[in-house]
């Protein structure tokens, strides 16, 4: 009976669970559909104010909304869009253009690209263009129906905005702007960029064409936001199925945002990067953890998501390495202290490396100089050394000249991670006895 | 028509034309079924066949400009051509036999490389260690131009016995690994149109629709394929059952050296993850040494790598063979004079390994003798060659009185002979079929005794007369051997052999007589038989102490290095043999070697010393250096230093150092150029350059200190033509100064 | 260790899943944990990097397929271009969608193109329901391509707005490959590499059938003493055991040792694996010949390695230009008149010998020099009197391609080219004896 009970509760625990699991993950890595702003009420109603005068009054316009990575550009979007399609005219008559710089690398893929979005690969079937401003204007021309007011606006959003400057001439862009203006079609231009120098890449002709309506993203919340950030993040909304749990689930969270180790954790993550998206990805982290048997998320889970997630990657890397790449690498680093950091090449490696095997290597054999470089290629593979110069055709390979990548600090606490690493290694590598 | 054997020889022709007709026509006449004969035709002005005409009097017309009078061009052409078709098949087979083992070698490596990878992975070993491509590292020499012959006739091979896939790639056409799979699958798709033909549609939608080149595309086309070869008509069978079962694809590398590492590196990661679905086989031709391959490739690279070494013959033993097989035989009655035969071997030796040049080199030769040598029409096999001495005419018999040889020969007559050979044709053409019977003798003789000698001469120690038997040779036709020192010392050092080194060189020398086919030649293998048995005869105890002498001399001869010291103990022991008499092994030692000399003065007399001996050897060596070794910077300079010696101007000829204005103006430029430093200074050049230009009309035109525009574009022509020829180049240092790029700047 | 387990996988599948992966758990457990349930959203993208041989791939691949997840396995070595790449995941899509392989020839050039055909190919099956993963081999090539292709794949969930996982699996970090201007991070993963205890565990884990378990264990023991220190590449380590083990079981087949006196057989084996270390291991011999050497055991010194090939054969003149260039590309300038003037006065060896240089070229490497230099040195080294002739430029040029001389930066002819000389000391020496010339005392660093 009992036994049935806990079984009973368990499963249905594992149902909530599963619920969990979905909705936070849900939030955490398809953000950018789903995710909620913060702080950025005005941002908001600026740009909903923008597009509304663009799809109900049919006003042309163009803006930038600029930010770092993982600000919420586009989530903001989203965001407006959706409020945006509540009004039943916009719903019915505005089209929307979805442009992003990494898939159309240039304006003939963008032109197609728009083409389709607006269903007129019919219309336009295989009729032959002059010129891009040709084609364009007759893509909206075939838009237009009726008289200016009636024909229906057209809102372009380019994703990546930067990466369309560099495109020939900045066709595309010096075309939009320049419909944006003429007061034809309702057209309103929307980028996206991470660049804040944006505007110094654009060409004179079509910086002149663009309306200087920029909307700043700076996530500007300071810590006490950022705990409430990650509390609201962590939350199970009211709706959720099972009440009794999600009480626990989100008191549970409350007690994490007091818990003082979180707090400093969190600190740090806070000075390390205010992008939401590194505080999702350890929130995710912790999550994953979450199962039947552990339902809440504890203080451990989240130490061990940012140990994870701030782990040094060069470390790791030349913790696996070999003992005889290791005797490499603290060569390299004493040639680095000896000549201030020029480049060198595998002979001046191995030379170091041979000095130091006649004087106190007693714990390996000597071995040959191909196995050496055979060790040495092995880090160049790792790309913990770098040929400086594009290694030409037919360059002695032992004498192509190379710069170290790690710095003193990352190989010497490699070492000491390093397990069961002979003594003598060891100490040559602190004291550079071999060059008395 | 058949004619009589012996045409009567027609009467001296006033005009060669006609004379040249019925030459041709006569020798028409006797060997119409000649193939070239179409080239002689070209030589009748009467009833031409269309196609010939267009051919054969370009050819003729060279050989025309060889010599002001045209005997007999057409003939002398169809001879060289003829010689030289065979030269060409007999060098071919020579190469095949050569490669012969090499390629043995190579086809059962894949045979027994691909059954390794055929055998089944069940067994614990195959399934442990990890899959590498097998791969022949073929070293083949630095001489690069012999390569692709060998790379043709390879592939050849392996398609008969091991594939029909086989890819050659080389590396200007493989970039990218990108193009190197085009290259690739290109190939093979085509090798396997080639493979059944009977489905053209199959090809030819291959062709269609673009190969996407990448590897799952290659593995698709071959797993079809092999499923087509499995299930084929039981009449295919027979062919694949020639090739192995589902057979290797080989790719074979031509130049591995000048492959990029990345091309190589990728193509070799790809093939590595798919050996086991693509059965694949790497041939690195190599010209350096296998090192190449550790220096070209990671090892992480070349530890996906199964590699075994493969090398070819040296080219040094080719060329020796080839100069065996070509020059010391009878069967081509042409023959290359010391010189030459010393340039061909030296620009082999000194400048490229190549046996391909030395054979073009050798090319050469026989064109230009033909072409050259009037006489030479007689430069064909004995019987051919008297049947055209008939047919000689007038001039070309004076040719033949004109020869130095054939003066030698007129001299050492008695006067009404000399007499008769200087006036009557007739007479003269017999004593020519005499004189070309006896240099045939000669020859045939020649050879066996130059191998036998040199049977004794390289087994002597520091090998006074060379090792190579071609150095024999070339001692030989320089000038009477048995007259050098060399000689000389050689005959020391035979004296003391020892008995049975002796006698297994006598039997060889026996062996190479009985082979040979010179007429005088039994009676001198009855002596040698002779001599061995005599040697046999010696098994009595008296030798034992000569022996155990004669060997310790031999040791001191070891200890001996350098010649001078040589010879001085040989004077000393013949001092102490003098003292005490020879024993009998001593005098049969003597004898034999002063047969041998014997033999060798009889038969090794230099060739020029032979009577008509011009027609058959080849001796203008300049010519050849000349074609074959140009200096071209030298030629330049003379030819803008000393504009005379090309264009044989008068106006040029005063020539002491002053530069005459008559010269080109580029001459007159380069000169003056020759004055200055690294850097030139446009100005002042262009001022000396009128200076000179001027330099004929007197004071007043120096007056007139501002160059005019005529000279000022000549010179500025003179000047671009010098950049043009890579001698100068606008500098960055200075804008109105060009650089210098020639040698001896001051 | 912990046993994996997850509410969405049945346990039997879990635990097989766990035999095939040893030594691998942790990281195994730690992936399921993150891809959740099927339907479940995971990262957009997750970077996963370790050492050559540290089971990246392999764990992925296993637990892919045991777990029977949607996915697209794509090497990118292998699928050079980004025309390739694209082509081929929408290709393997198809066939993950339909089993009946029918190549149907996808065109896809660019990655506007391959988002809309991705989103089709999707829509076209019962894939929404479930998280696709592709997983990219060899990530680092895609750093190769178009700049624009790693930050979209990045970001392919968000740009198909399917639920969509790309995994990257390399061996180099990610701090280098990350664009200039930044782009979505990855959440990144580490596969350690393996321990020697691992090491051990996994290679005596498939002994042969023929010898008992901890026969084949103990010998794996040895070959690790031996090559731990210079090699911790798996794949190489089970090649070169499979290679030796014959050589191992010799005493015991003779019969003059029994699995048991473990002295005995290291006393066999241990020099045996030494000299692989030398020659199987560099690829000096080919495991083939290795083997054959075994088989009839030889001793491995008569096989000769390819490096003992080093001697090459060159005409006359080739000869000493090499050693010409040699000299030219390791001696200083201003050494020359020393070396090559026959009267060079007095030049003190003092004031010759500037010794601040405090390392030797041929630590440095050869330096590039110009054609007349060359034939200056050539010139002088050579006793009787050179013709320049074209047949001397000819060889210079054919030394080039023989890689033996390499032509330096741009190749104008005109302005004097400038040449290295590119083969090694030894090899030079070499070729130095067959003319009998005695290149040490022309060489700066050799006074």
């Amino acid at each position: 009976m009992s036994k049935r009970k806990s079984k009973e509760s368990s499963s249905a625990n594992g149902e909530c669970i599963s619920q969990v699991q979905r909705i936070l993950r849900e939030r955490f890595c398809h953000h950018h559909a789903t995710g909620k702003p913060f702080g950025i009420e005005h941002q908001y109603r600026h740009l909903l104010e923008l597009l509304k005068r663009t799809t109900v009054h049919g006003e042309s316009n163009s803006a930038l909304i600029i930010g770092p990575r993982g600000s919420g550009k586009t989530m903001l979007l989203n965001h407006v869009l959706k409020e945006l399609m509540e009004i039943k005219q916009v719903r019915e008559n505005l089209l929307e253009v979805h442009l992003n710089g990494l898939l159309q690398t240039n304006d003939k893929v963008a032109l197609k690209e728009i083409t389709r979005q607006l269903h007129l690969e019919n219309v336009v079937g295989d009729k032959v263009f002059g010129s891009f401003a040709e084609n364009l204007a007759f893509l909206l021309e075939a838009l237009r129906k009726g008289d200016r007011t009636s024909s229906c606006p057209v809102l372009f959003i380019l994703d990546e905005f930067d990466l369309f400057v560099h495109h020939k001439n900045q066709t595309l862009l010096y075309n939009l702007f320049d419909v944006s203006q003429s007061a034809q079609t309702p057209v309103t231009v929307i980028g996206l960029t991470c660049r804040q120098d944006i505007l110094e890449l654009l060409e004179k002709r079509v910086k002149s064409r663009f309306s200087h309506r920029q909307i700043y993203l700076m996530n500007s919340f300071d810590f006490k936001q950022y705990i409430k950030i990650f509390k609201e993040q962590l939350s199970l909304p009211a709706e959720f199925l099972d009440e009794s749990f999600a009480q626990k689930w989100n008191n549970n969270v409350q007690h994490l945002s007091e818990d003082k180790t979180v707090q400093d954790m969190l600190q740090n993550l806070f000075h390390y990067s205010k992008d939401l998206r590194s505080l999702h990805l350890l929130l995710m982290l912790a999550l994953s953890n979450v199962t039947v048997h552990h339902p809440l998320i504890t203080a451990s889970d989240l130490h061990e998501a940012s140990k994870q997630y701030r782990m040094d990657s060069k470390a790791n890397i030349v913790h696996g390495l070999s003992v005889l790449e290791i005797c490499l690498i603290i060569a390299m680093k004493h040639l680095n202290d000896v000549y201030e950091g020029e480049p060198f090449n595998f002979q001046m490696v191995y030379n170091e490396f041979q000095k130091f095997m006649q004087r106190k290597a007693h714990c390996m054999y000597n071995f040959e100089k191909p196995v050496v470089m055979k060790a040495f290629e092995h880090l160049l593979q790792l790309e913990l050394v770098k040929p400086i110069e594009r290694p030409s055709v037919r360059a002695q390979r032992e004498y192509l000249l190379m710069k170290l990548l790690l710095d003193n600090n990352q190989i010497m606490d490699a070492l000491q991670a390093y397990p069961n690493c002979p003594t003598d290694v060891k100490q040559w590598a602190t004291s550079s006895l071999s060059w008395l | 028509m058949s004619p009589p054997p012996f045409a009567p020889p027609p009467p001296p022709v006033p005009f060669p034309a006609g004379g040249l007709a019925v030459t041709a026509w006569n020798w028409e006449r006797e060997r119409g079924d000649m193939s070239t004969c179409s080239v002689s035709k070209g030589c009748f002005v009467f009833k031409p066949s269309p196609k010939k005409r267009r051919v054969s009097p370009k050819t003729a017309d060279y050989f025309r400009e060889g010599n002001n009078d045209s005997e007999d061009s057409g003939l002398r052409f169809a001879t060289c051509q003829s010689l030289w078709k065979q030269i060409k098949s007999e060098t071919e087979q020579i190469q095949e036999e050569l490669n012969k083992q090499l390629f043995d070698n190579l086809v059962s490596f894949l045979r027994r490389s691909h059954s390794e990878f055929q055998e089944k992975t069940t067994e614990w070993t195959c399934r442990m260690k990890s899959r590498e491509i097998p791969t022949a590292a073929l070293v083949l020499g630095v001489n690069v131009t012999d390569h692709d012959l060998t790379f043709k006739s390879l592939s050849e091979v392996l398609q008969n016995n091991i594939t029909p896939y086989v890819a050659l790639l080389q590396a200007k056409d493989c970039p990218g690994i990108k193009n190197l799979m085009q290259k690739l699958m290109g190939q093979l798709m085509n090798c396997y149109i080639d493979v059944d033909s009977s489905d053209e549609e199959d090809c030819v939608q291959v062709s269609q629709n673009r190969i996407r080149c990448s590897m799952a595309s290659l593995i698709s086309w071959y797993e079809n394929i092999t499923k087509k070869t499995d299930s084929e008509t039981p009449s295919k069978k027979r062919t694949s059952s020639r090739h192995l079962q589902s057979p290797p694809v080989v790719v074979i590398f031509k130049d591995m050296e000048s492959f990029t590492t990345k091309v190589l590196q990728d193509f070799l990661v790809i093939s590595s993850q798919h050996i086991r679905e693509l059965p694949l086989i790497l041939i690195f031709g190599i010209a350096t040494s296998p090192m190449i391959i550790h220096s070209l490739l990671p090892h992480s690279v070349s530890s996906l790598l199964c590699i075994e070494l493969f090398q070819s013959l040296s080219c040094k033993e080719h060329l020796s063979t080839i100069i065996d097989k070509l020059l010391l035989t009878t069967q081509f009655a042409f023959k290359l004079s010391e010189k030459v035969l010393q340039v061909l071997i030296n620009i082999f030796l000194y400048h490229d390994f190549s046996v391909q040049n030395f054979i073009k080199g050798f090319q050469l030769c026989i064109v230009e003798h033909f072409c050259s040598q009037p006489l030479s029409v007689l430069c064909c096999r004995l019987v051919e060659a008297k049947k055209r001495v008939n047919s000689l005419s007038h001039s070309q018999c004076e040719n033949v009185r004109r020869l130095p040889s054939f003066r030698r020969y007129v001299e050492s007559q008695v006067s009404e002979k000399q007499i008769a050979l200087l006036t009557a044709d007739n007479f003269l053409k017999e004593v020519i079929q005499k004189l070309l019977e006896d240099l045939h003798v000669y020859h045939e003789n020649y050879v066996p005794v130059l191998r036998c000698l040199h049977v004794f001469t390289s087994s002597l120690p520091k090998y006074p007369l060379g090792k190579q038997i071609r150095e024999l040779h070339c001692a030989c036709l320089e000038n009477r051997v048995w007259e050098t020192e060399e000689y000389e010392s050689s005959l020391q050092l035979a004296r003391m052999l020892n008995k049975s080194d002796l006698v297994t060189m006598l039997q060889k020398c026996v062996e190479i007589f009985a082979s040979s086919s010179g007429k005088e030649f039994d009676k001198v293998v009855e002596k040698l038989k002779e001599f061995l048995t005599q040697f046999q005869k010696l098994e009595v105890a008296g030798a034992c102490q000569e022996r155990g002498e004669s060997v310790s001399s031999q040791k001191e001869l070891q200890k001996k290095t350098d010649l001078y010291h040589l010879q001085k103990t040989l004077l000393e022991l013949k001092e102490s043999r003098r003292s005490k008499k020879l024993t009998k092994f001593e005098m049969l030692r003597f004898e034999v070697v002063d047969f041998i000399d014997n033999l060798v003065r009889n038969y090794l007399v230099p060739a020029d010393h032979k009577t008509l001996h011009e027609i058959m050897y080849f001796n203008t060596a300049s010519a050849l250096r000349e074609h074959l070794n140009a200096a071209p910077r030298i030629a330049l300079h003379t030819a803008l230093n000393n504009p005379y010696c090309y264009l044989k101007n008068r106006a040029l000829k005063s020539d002491g150092g002053t530069i005459s204005n008559k010269a080109p103006d580029i001459c007159i430029v380069y000169k003056l150029h020759l004055e200055c430093g690294r850097l030139i200074n446009l100005v002042d050049w262009l001022e000396a350059f009128s200076t000179v230009v001027m330099a004929v009309e007197g004071p007043n035109a120096a007056a007139s200190d501002q160059v005019d525009d005529i000279i000022h574009a000549r010179f500025i022509r003179a000047v671009s033509e010098l950049e043009l020829l890579g001698f100068i180049k606008p500098s960055k240092q200075k804008t109105d100064h060009v650089a210098r790029l020639t040698w001896g700047g001051c | 260790m912990p046993n994996l387990e997850h509410p969405a996988y049945p346990a039997a599948t879990l635990l097989r899943l766990e035999s095939l992966v040893p030594c691998r758990e942790s990281q195994v457990s730690m992936l399921l944990s993150i891809f959740g349930e099927r339907q479940q959203f995971t990262f957009p993208s997750i970077f996963i990097y370790g050492h050559t041989s540290s089971g990246k791939t392999y764990v992925m691949q296993t637990l892919l397929n045991t777990l029977q997840l949607p996915h697209v396995f794509v090497n990118c070595v292998e699928y050079f271009t980004s025309r390739l790449l694209l082509e081929e995941i929408l290709i393997q899509l198809q066939n993950c969608s339909s089993e009946t392989k029918h190549a149907s020839h996808v065109l896809c050039d660019t990655f506007n193109d391959f988002v809309r055909m991705f989103k089709q190919a999707v829509t076209s099956q019962d894939l929404q329901d479930q998280t696709l993963y592709i997983v990219l081999d060899r990530a680092e090539q895609l750093r190769e391509m178009e700049a624009n292709i790693l930050p979209a794949f990045l970001r392919l969930q968000e740009l198909t707005d399917r639920n969509v996982t790309v995994v990257l699996l390399s061996e180099i970090v990610w701090e280098l490959f990350r664009p200039s201007t930044g782009c979505f991070e990855p959440f990144t993963l580490y596969f350690p590499d393996y321990s020697i205890g691992h090491l051990q565990k996994i290679l005596s884990h498939n002994h042969p059938p023929e010898y008992s378990a901890d026969f084949y264990a103990a010998y794996i023991n040895i070959l690790l003493g031996v090559f731990y220190m210079v090699c911790r590449d798996l794949k190489e380590l089970q090649h070169l055991a499979a290679l030796n083990f014959s050589k191992y079981c010799e005493p015991v087949v003779r019969g003059e040792a029994n699995e048991r006196d473990t002295r005995k057989l290291w006393k066999n084996i241990e020099p045996h694996l030494k000299k692989a270390m030398q020659t199987v291991y560099l690829r000096e011999i080919s495991s083939s010949q290795w083997e054959r050497l075994q088989r009839d055991d030889g001793e491995p010194g008569q096989l000769k390695g390819l490096s003992a090939h080093a001697h090459v054969e060159l005409p006359y003149y080739s000869k000493f230009l090499l050693i010409a260039a040699y000299l030219a590309s390791y001696n200083p300038v201003r050494t020359d008149k020393r070396f090559f003037l026959k009267h060079h006065g007095k030049i003190k060896k003092t004031n010759f010998m500037k010794k601040h240089e405090k390392t030797s070229n041929h630590l440095l490497g050869p330096k590039p020099f110009p054609l007349d230099r060359l034939l200056a040195i050539l010139y002088s080294i050579v006793d009787n009197r050179v013709a320049p002739t074209a047949n001397i430029f000819s060889q210079i040029t054919s030394l080039v391609t023989l890689q033996l001389l390499s032509l330096v930066g741009h190749n104008d002819q005109l302005d004097g080219p400038r040449y290295k000389c590119t083969v090694s000391l030894d090899f030079i020496r070499a070729i130095a004896r067959t003319v009998n010339f005695d290149i040490i005392k022309y060489l700066y660093d050799f006074l």
